[in-house]
C-alpha cells in the first residue's frame, strides 16, 4: 500500500513556471494617472487617455479589456455586439458608479418594525401587488443577464451598468417577497406574463431596452415614486422610495442609450416605434391581463372604495403615460404621442 | 406588465363584478409572518409554511413566484433548470444577505491616496496582474448572466445570490482596472483565456460551478499573495476585499457541489470529466504571464525575476492545493488521484513513471 506519507517522501520541489517577460514591452499606453475626485476614484475618472475612448466598433470578440494589448495567441471567444450604437450610453459609467454608491439592504434598511396589521382586504391587496411586483422584477433581472455575454469588453460601461441592474432587480425581487410574507399575509396570484415574455423574446438589444428600460421600468418607476399613495407605514414608503431610486437609474440608461442610438442612426426610429407599438399593445391588452396588479392598485389607492380608487388609478396611469412620452421625447424619438395606443390616449384625454 | 384596470371603460360603479378581484377571497396559505432577527428581515426568514418548500423538481415552467397561485393562461418562459440538485445550496439565502452586508465601493473604500510611484518594471508587473484579474471578473459576470435566465423562480435564493456574484465580479473588473490606471501605468496584456473555455462554453450549470472551483481557488490564492506583496494600503485592501468576495463564491460552489454529489452520486464520473476538462484547458492555455509578473513583483524588477520563480512555484502549488481541498469538502476527494499531470508537477509530485505502479497503489489516502 502506498501511503500519503510515502507520497510526501517522494514529493519534489514544485515545478516552476517558465519566465516570460514579453508583457514588459507592450505598445499599450503607459503613464496614465487617473485622479481621485470628490466621489473617490470612479469609473468615469479612469476613462482617461486611450482607455477612455470607446470605439464605435468593438474588435476582437474577446474579453480583452479596452486599452489592453491583445494576446495574439488568443482565439475568439464568441460573437459580441460590435456596434457601440447597439449598447452604449454616455451615462452608463456614471449610472454604474451611482448604483454602487446607492446599494441598500432590504434586511436592514427597511424599518420592518413599522408594519402594523392591516384590514384583511387591504393586506390582501398589498400582498397581491407585491406578488405581481416580485414576479416582474424577477424577469427584469433575467433580461440584462441574458444580454451580458453579448456586450463587448470595449463597451464595458454598459456591461457594468447591466451588472448593477441585475443586482438591483435581485433586491427588488427579494424586497417585495419580503413585504408579502412579513405581515400576516402571503403570496397571491401570478401575473399574465405576456409583456414579460415579450421583453425576453427580443432579439435586438435596443428594442429590448426601449421596452424594458423606458416603457416597462418607466411605468414601474412612476408608480414607485407615488409610493406615498399606496403605503401604510414607513417600511412600505421606504421600500418604494429606494426601489424607485434604483428604477430611475434603469430608466435613465434606457433613455440615454436610445438618445445615443438615434443620434448615430436616426433611421432606426421607426424600428423603435414598432417595438413600443407592440409593447403598448401588450401593456393594455385585456387578453394578457394580470388578474391582480391593476385591481389591487385600485383597491389600495381607494382604501377599499373602488370608484375612488379607480379615479386615482387613472391619475397614476396618466402620470405614467405622460412621463413615458416625455422620456421618449428627451431620447429624440419624435411622434410617439401621435401613435400612442388608443387606450393610453384615452387615459390622457380623461381629465 | 399588463393590468386589467386601464382597459375598463364603464360608467357603472366599480365593484368586484366590474373589476375582477380574485385575490380578495382566494383560499391561500395566509397568515405568514416572517420574523426579524438581529440582522433584520433576512431572506431565509421568509422560508416558512409552503413558501419555504423547495421541491426536488420544480414543475412550473413560467415565472410564477414560489408559493403564489398559478394562472392557467400563462406562457412558458424558457427556463431549462428545474432540478434542485442542479443548482441548490442551503447557504444561498445567507450568502446573498452577507454579500449585501459586506458590500464595498472601490471608489471610496480603497485608500487610493496611499499609492506611490513605483519602479517601472514593478508598476508594469502590478498592472499586468490587475489586467488579468479584471478580465476574469468580466468573463465571470458575463457567463453567470447567461445562466440566470435558465433558472426558474423555484430556486429564487440561488438567483438572488448569483445577482450578488455578478455584482461582485463587476467590482472585481473595475477595481483592478482602476489600480492599473491610477499610478502612472496602464493596462498590460489580456490573457489567452483558453483556460476559461470550460466556463464560457459550459452546457450545464454544475459543469460551470465545478470549473469555478478551480478558477476561483486559483484567483483567491493570487489575492492572498497580492495582499501580502502589496506595496501600499490601497493594494492590500483591494486584494483582501476581492478575496473576501471570492471566498463567498467558493462557499456556494463547494456547497452546491457537495449537495449535488449527495443527491446524484451517479454523476461523479461526469463531474470528474468536467474537472479533467477544466484542468486540461489550463494546461493547454500555458500562459505564464501572471506568474512571471508576480516573479517581477517579488524580485523588485526583471533582473532577478528568474530567481523568484521557486517562490512563484510555491504559490502555484498552493493554488492547486486550495483547489483540491475545496473539492474534498465537496465529496470529490478522489480528485487528487486523478489530477492532470501538469498540476501534479505543480504540486511537486513525481512524474507518472516514477510514481508507484497502479497495482501497488491499492489505496492512496487522500
Amino acid at each position: 500500500m502506498v501511503t500519503q506519507d510515502r507520497l510526501e517522501e517522494m514529493r519534489q520541489e514544485p515545478e516552476p513556471p517558465e519566465l516570460d517577460l514579453s508583457w514588459l514591452n507592450l505598445d499599450s499606453e503607459f503613464g496614465v494617472q487617473a485622479e481621485v475626485g470628490r466621489k473617490g476614484l470612479t469609473v468615469e475618472q479612469i476613462n482617461v487617455g486611450s482607455y477612455g475612448e470607446a470605439p464605435d466598433r468593438a474588435s476582437g470578440h474577446s474579453a480583452t479589456p479596452r486599452g489592453a494589448a491583445r494576446d495574439e495567441r488568443m482565439p475568439r471567444m464568441g460573437y459580441v455586439i460590435e456596434d457601440a450604437t447597439e449598447t452604449f450610453s454616455d451615462s452608463a459609467a456614471l449610472l454604474y458608479d451611482e448604483a454602487v454608491s446607492r446599494q441598500w439592504s432590504s434586511a436592514t434598511d427597511i424599518p420592518w418594525e413599522t408594519i402594523k396589521e392591516l384590514p384583511d382586504g387591504m393586506e390582501r391587496a398589498m400582498c397581491q401587488l407585491c406578488t405581481s411586483l416580485t414576479e416582474v422584477e424577477f424577469i427584469a433581472g433575467d433580461v440584462p443577464g441574458k444580454w451580458l455575454p453579448k456586450v463587448a469588453a470595449d463597451h464595458y460601461e454598459s456591461g457594468l451598468f447591466l451588472m448593477s441592474q441585475v443586482m438591483d432587480e435581485a433586491r427588488h425581487t427579494d424586497v417585495f417577497r419580503k413585504r408579502a410574507l412579513a405581515n400576516g399575509g402571503g403570496l397571491l396570484f401570478q401575473g399574465g406574463g405576456g409583456g414579460l415574455r415579450q421583453i425576453l423574446e427580443c432579439t435586438d438589444y435596443s428594442q429590448m431596452s426601449a421596452m424594458l428600460h423606458i416603457l416597462g421600468e418607466g411605468f414601474v418607476q412612476t408608480l414607485f415614486r407615488m409610493g406615498e399613495l399606496i403605503s401604510h407605514n414607513e417600511a412600505e414608503k421606504r421600500l418604494f422610495r429606494l426601489a424607485g431610486q434604483d428604477e430611475s437609474r434603469h430608466v435613465a440608461y434606457g433613455v440615454t442609450h436610445l438618445k445615443y442610438l438615434l443620434e448615430k442612426e436616426p433611421e432606426r426610429a421607426e424600428e423603435i416605434h414598432w417595438a413600443l407599438d407592440m409593447f403598448e399593445d401588450t401593456t393594455v391588452d385585456p387578453e394578457q391581463q394580470n388578474p391582480g396588479l391593476g385591481t389591487a392598485l385600485v383597491y389600495i389607492l381607494g382604501d377599499g372604495d373602488m370608484d375612488e380608487g379607480y379615479k386615482l388609478f387613472m391619475n397614476v396611469r396618466r402620470k405614467q403615460t405622460l412621463e413615458y412620452l416625455h422620456r421618449v421625447e428627451v431620447a429624440g424619438l419624435k411622434g410617439r404621442a401621435e401613435r400612442l395606443h388608443p387606450t393610453l390616449k384615452g387615459v390622457l384625454e380623461r381629465n | 406588465m399588463s393590468d386589467d384596470a386601464t382597459s375598463t371603460e364603464t360608467n357603472e360603479p366599480l365593484t368586484e363584478r366590474t373589476l375582477p378581484m380574485p385575490w380578495l377571497d382566494a383560499d391561500v396559505h395566509w397568515g405568514v409572518r416572517a420574523k426579524r432577527d438581529g440582522h433584520g428581515l433576512r431572506f431565509s426568514a421568509l422560508n416558512v409554511d409552503i413558501y419555504g418548500d423547495v421541491p426536488d423538481v420544480w414543475e412550473n415552467k413560467s415565472e410564477i413566484p414560489r408559493g403564489a397561485i398559478p394562472t392557467d393562461n400563462v406562457e412558458r418562459m424558457g427556463y431549462s433548470i428545474f432540478e434542485k440538485s442542479e443548482v441548490w445550496s442551503e447557504l444561498c439565502a445567507d450568502l446573498y444577505e452577507e454579500a449585501i452586508q459586506r458590500r464595498w465601493q472601490s471608489s471610496i473604500d480603497i485608500p487610493w491616496e496611499t499609492l506611490e510611484p513605483l519602479d517601472t518594471d514593478v508598476e508594469r508587473a502590478i498592472d499586468q496582474v490587475c489586467t488579468l484579474l479584471s478580465e476574469y471578473g468580466w468573463l465571470k459576470a458575463q457567463t453567470i448572466g447567461r445562466w440566470l435566465s435558465e433558472i426558474s423562480y423555484g430556486f429564487i435564493e440561488v438567483k438572488l445570490f448569483l445577482g450578488t456574484v455578478i455584482f461582485d465580479s463587476a467590482r472585481m473588473f473595475e477595481t483592478f482596472r482602476k489600480r492599473a490606471l491610477a499610478n502612472g501605468g496602464g493596462l498590460g496584456r489580456g490573457g489567452k483565456n483558453i483556460r476559461y473555455w470550460p466556463l464560457t462554453q459550459s452546457m450545464n450549470w454544475s459543469e460551470f460551478v465545478v470549473a469555478t472551483i478551480l478558477h476561483d481557488s486559483f484567483m483567491l490564492t493570487v489575492c492572498q499573495y497580492g495582499a501580502q506583496l502589496a506595496r501600499n494600503e490601497a493594494e492590500r485592501r483591494m486584494f483582501r476585499l476581492t478575496g473576501q468576495d471570492l471566498a463567498r463564491h467558493l462557499a456556494y460552489a463547494q456547497d452546491h457541489t457537495r449537495y449535488m454529489m449527495l443527491k446524484e452520486p451517479q454523476r461523479r464520473e461526469e463531474i470528474h470529466r468536467y474537472l479533467t476538462k477544466a484542468e486540461y484547458y489550463v494546461h493547454k492555455d500555458a500562459d505564464e504571464t501572471l506568474y512571471s509578473a508576480i516573479a517581477v513583483i517579488l524580485s523588485d524588477g526583471r533582473e532577478m525575476a528568474a530567481g523568484a520563480m521557486p517562490d512563484v512555484a510555491e504559490m502555484r502549488r498552493r493554488q492547486v492545493e486550495s483547489y483540491l481541498r475545496r473539492l474534498e469538502t465537496a465529496h470529490l476527494g478522489d480528485r487528487r488521484g486523478r489530477l492532470h499531470e501538469s498540476f501534479q508537477g505543480w504540486l511537486g509530485l513525481p512524474p507518472e513513471e516514477e510514481a508507484p505502479a497502479e497495482e501497488e497503489a491499492e489505496t492512496v489516502e487522500a
